[in-house]
This record gives C-alpha cells, structure tokens and sequence, in this order.
C-alpha cells in the first residue's frame, strides 16, 4: 500500500549483465563505481576497470519500489501476494547500454 | 568499507584520463547498502495513471489466495501481474540526482555518497483486467437470506461477509466490489451483505405486485410510503425498501418517494420463476403462461430473458430452457468450452448475450469469437463453433 506524504523519488540505474563483487562475501557495503555527468548532461560511470557512457531517461511507465514487509524472501511469481509498502517512485533511468570502455585503451584528449 | 573521498575521486579520474573540467563537480559514489542483496525490495511498473494515485497517497493492494494468480488492485481498476525479465541489472538507488537537479550547484566539489538500495533483473508488469468477481457471487449464495423468520440467521456468522471480508478475499478494486453488490441486488444486513434466497426475493416482489394492483397505482409512480404502511406487517420495512430499489427507479415528486417499477427485471425474475421448475419448456407454451404471470400492464418479450434463458429452435416444438451467465465459468477458454459442450453451434446473436462479460476494456464480441471459436455456414446463417474437437 502506499502512505500518505511524499513519496522518495529514487533513480535506476540500467547496467548490462551482471554485477559481481570483487572480495568473496556478498555485496552488501561494497562500492560499485563513481558516477560523473558531463556539462551536457551525459552520465558517466567509472566502475572498476570501465568506463561507462549512458543516457538520462525519462520513463515512460514509472516504477514503484516495493518493500516486502516482514523482510521474507525475494517474491516469485507463484507467491507474490504478501503485505507490500511503496517505498518510492522511479521516474528517470540512467541507461548504460554502450560497451564499457577499458581505462588502460583510453586515450587522453589533448589539454 | 570507508567512504570514498574526493582526493580518490579525482585520482580515479586521473587513472580514467577523464578532464574534470568537461564534468560536472558533484559525483555519486555508488556502493551498495546493508539491504541491498536481500531480495526484500522488486520493482512494479505502473500503468497510466497509477504514478498519480501513489502521489495522491492512495494505496494499491497485491490479492490473492494460495491458488489465485495475483491481482494489483488500485480504488477502481483491476490488473493482472506478469514477471517481465530485463537482460539488464536495474539497480535502485535513492538520492541519486540527475544532471539538472545538479546543474544550480556550480561550484561545490560535494560528493553524494549514494547506496544502492537493491538491484533486480526483472520487474512487475501490469496489465488491466477484468475485475474476478464471480467468487462474490459464490461467496454471498453460501448463506442467502431467507427472511426473518428463518431460524437459521440467528446462528452462525460463519458464511457472512462485512466489506472488509470482501475486499480481502475477492481479486478486484473496492470501487468494482461495490458496483457489482448493486448489480446483484445485494444488501447489508446486520452490517454484514447478503444476496436474497430467490423464493424469499420473488415473495417480497409479489407482495409489491400485489399491492401495485389492489391499489390501482400506476407501474411508473408506486409510493414508497404506502408500500412500507401496508406491507410493513408482513415483512421488514427494510427488505420492502430493498425489494422497490431492487425493481424499480427510485425518484422524488413534490417532496414525496416513489418508484417507476421496472417492466424488464420483474418480467425477467419472473419467468427465471417458471423456469427454473424443469429442465425445458414447450416455448409457446411457456410464452402464454409467462405473460399471464406477469403484473397487469407488462408485456413480456423473450429479449428479456438474455442471458438467463436460452430457446432451441431446432427441436420440434421449439423449447426454452434457463440457462445464467452467471453460473457459467469466469475463464474465457473454460466459457467457450462450456457453451460448446452445451451446444454445438452459435449464431452470434445467440451466443452475444453469454460471452458479453468477457469483453476487456475495448474489446468486441467479435474479437473474442474470432479469437476462441471457429466459424462456419449453416443454411444460409454464419454460426461458431469450437476450434478444438471436444470428447
């Protein structure tokens, strides 16, 4: 259910395949990347050994985040009828779809 | 892990041959948070409309049982809900800022230390469906009210239903809920609704008919006073009340209630009454008894009875026989089925009144016959029939 009050407004971020952390042990508390914007407005993602270019997206079709309450497991399709909270709303994406660019192969722009 | 701060930033930069100068100052450095891999948050996305209702703070509902697939629900409408799969990571991340709500702040060199809230590769879809109301139906005919004097009310509360009963078990919106009681004539009793036995709701309305004719009044102006003085001593004022809003239009005239009676629902009921005593009938004969039956003043015709009761012109004489959408499966597959096995063939004229219902916002009759039904000639006549053998 939602609430009363504003609702956060968060971003996605839209990355290619999978994102895996460097240490063994899960994710949680490990840092993914730097995310620059250019003066015109282009995002920019340092991650590892990448860089990513992408896009600011306006969605067509927001997204609600929901957050299972009694912090169960993932919902699957064959039971996802559980008490939900709307947490926040997603109207913009950062679209990273081109090929990650390597940092070594980069070459410098003349100063 | 300890914060990221500016001096490795702009060494990461150095690293990546980026000029700062072509960057805007703020930067995010996106790690992952506590939660983030749990799995406790997925991601829904909205049909038009909805954004607005969350904004507005109305809620949106998940329902369904163990062996329902599940619905969203918003105040009004009803959706579907599909796992589309992304090939794609979708990390969620709060306070990150786009580029313009960054842009009126020039100067500082911040960095927005932002956590990734999760991170999914699929999401809810949504799709707008019709509301599951039959099991509303199912759920009220398990106790139906059979008047006061039944000794059976005063007991158990076990198959009674309140509205918040309702709105957690039946797989549609609370406004679609509420539309459907008033279609079915369903009333609150004792804070608790119910849909009236029919024998009970047929004795009621002949009390009214009665007294309709006895008095003289006219079908179109019935006083709802006069109704509840002379037929209050026979049933409660509350169900007389029920019976006049059930089968007439209510309206107001220089201050007083009354009621236009309405010819087709009451010529309707009572032919299901005369119906419902056999399998089928001789349709001319059942024609003269149905119209005999029926309050002075009606005039009985069989598209009244659409939906309710189907004729067969092939048989020799041509019969009738009551045959209610209502009781027919709510599944479009399982409904053709089911009118199939009950007849081979369909005009569409014949077959409308049955498959109506199924129609999603926009959709035709058309659509759903070239959909589930195969078509054919038959003297002359384009009829529907099953597109897959049946045993």
């Amino acid at each position: 259910s939602g609430g009363a009050g504003a609702l956060a407004q968060w971003v996605l971020v839209e990355l290619q395949g999978e994102v895996q952390p460097r240490q063994s042990g899960d994710l949680a508390g490990s840092l993914l990347g730097d995310l620059h914007y250019t003066h015109e407005g282009v995002p920019v993602l340092i991650v590892g050994h990448h860089i990513l270019y992408g896009k600011v997206v306006q969605l067509e079709k927001p997204f609600a985040v929901l957050v299972k309450e009694g912090g169960a497991p993932q919902p699957s399709p064959t039971e996802p009828h559980r008490q939900y909270t709307v947490t926040a709303l997603i109207k913009t994406k950062l679209l990273f779809k081109t090929r990650p660019k390597p940092i070594i192969t980069h070459v410098p722009k003349k100063v | 892990a300890a914060e990221r701060s500016r001096a490795e930033v702009d060494a990461t930069l150095q690293t990546a041959k980026l000029n700062p100068a072509e960057l805007l100052p703020a930067v995010h450095c996106l790690s992952f948070g506590p939660q983030a891999g749990g799995g406790e948050c997925c991601l829904l996305q909205l049909e038009p409309g909805l954004c607005a209702e969350l904004e507005a703070g109305r809620s949106l509902v998940i329902r369904g049982e163990k062996d329902e697939r599940a619905v969203l629900c918003s105040k009004d409408k009803t959706y579907d809900m599909k796992i589309a799969d992304t090939s794609n990571m979708l990390l969620f991340v709060p306070g990150c800022k786009t580029p313009e709500e960054l842009n009126g702040d020039l100067e500082s060199c911040n960095i927005i230390h932002s956590q990734i809230a999760g991170f999914s590769k699929n999401y809810w879809e949504l799709r707008r469906c019709r509301p599951k109301l039959k099991k509303l139906r199912k759920l009220l005919m398990e106790d139906p009210y059979e008047g006061p004097d039944n000794q059976k009310d005063q007991t158990s509360t076990f198959s009674k239903y309140t509205t918040e009963d309702l709105l957690s078990l039946i797989q549609a919106s609370e406004e679609e809920i509420l539309h459907q009681l008033q279609v079915i004539d369903a009333c609150k009793i004792e804070g608790y609704w119910r849909i009236l036995d029919f024998d009970y709701e047929m004795k009621l309305l002949n009390h009214v008919t009665q007294l309709i004719d006895s008095e003289s009044w006219p079908l179109s102006k019935v006083p709802l006073c006069a109704c509840l003085e002379e037929l209050g001593s026979l049933e409660p004022r509350e169900m007389i009340q029920h019976i006049l809003l059930s089968y007439g239009r209510k309206y107001v005239d220089d201050g007083e209630v009354f009621f236009e009676m309405r010819e087709d629902k009451i010529c309707r009921a009572i032919a299901r009454m005369l119906l419902q005593n056999a399998v089928k009938f001789n349709l001319s004969e059942f024609e003269e008894v149905w119209q005999q039956s029926v309050p002075e003043g009606m005039t009985t015709r069989l598209d009244q009875l659409q939906g309710l009761a189907l004729v067969d012109k092939s048989s020799r004489p041509e019969t009738i026989f009551l045959l209610k959408v209502e009781d027919l499966p709510e599944d479009n597959q399982e409904r053709f089925n089911s009118l199939f096995g009950i007849r081979e063939k369909w005009t569409e004229v014949d077959i409308t009144p049955y498959i109506q219902d199924l129609c999603a916002e926009k959709q035709t009759v058309g659509a759903l016959l070239t959909k589930y039904a195969r078509s054919s000639m038959l003297n002359g006549v384009k009829v529907y029939n099953s597109r897959r053998p049946l045993s």
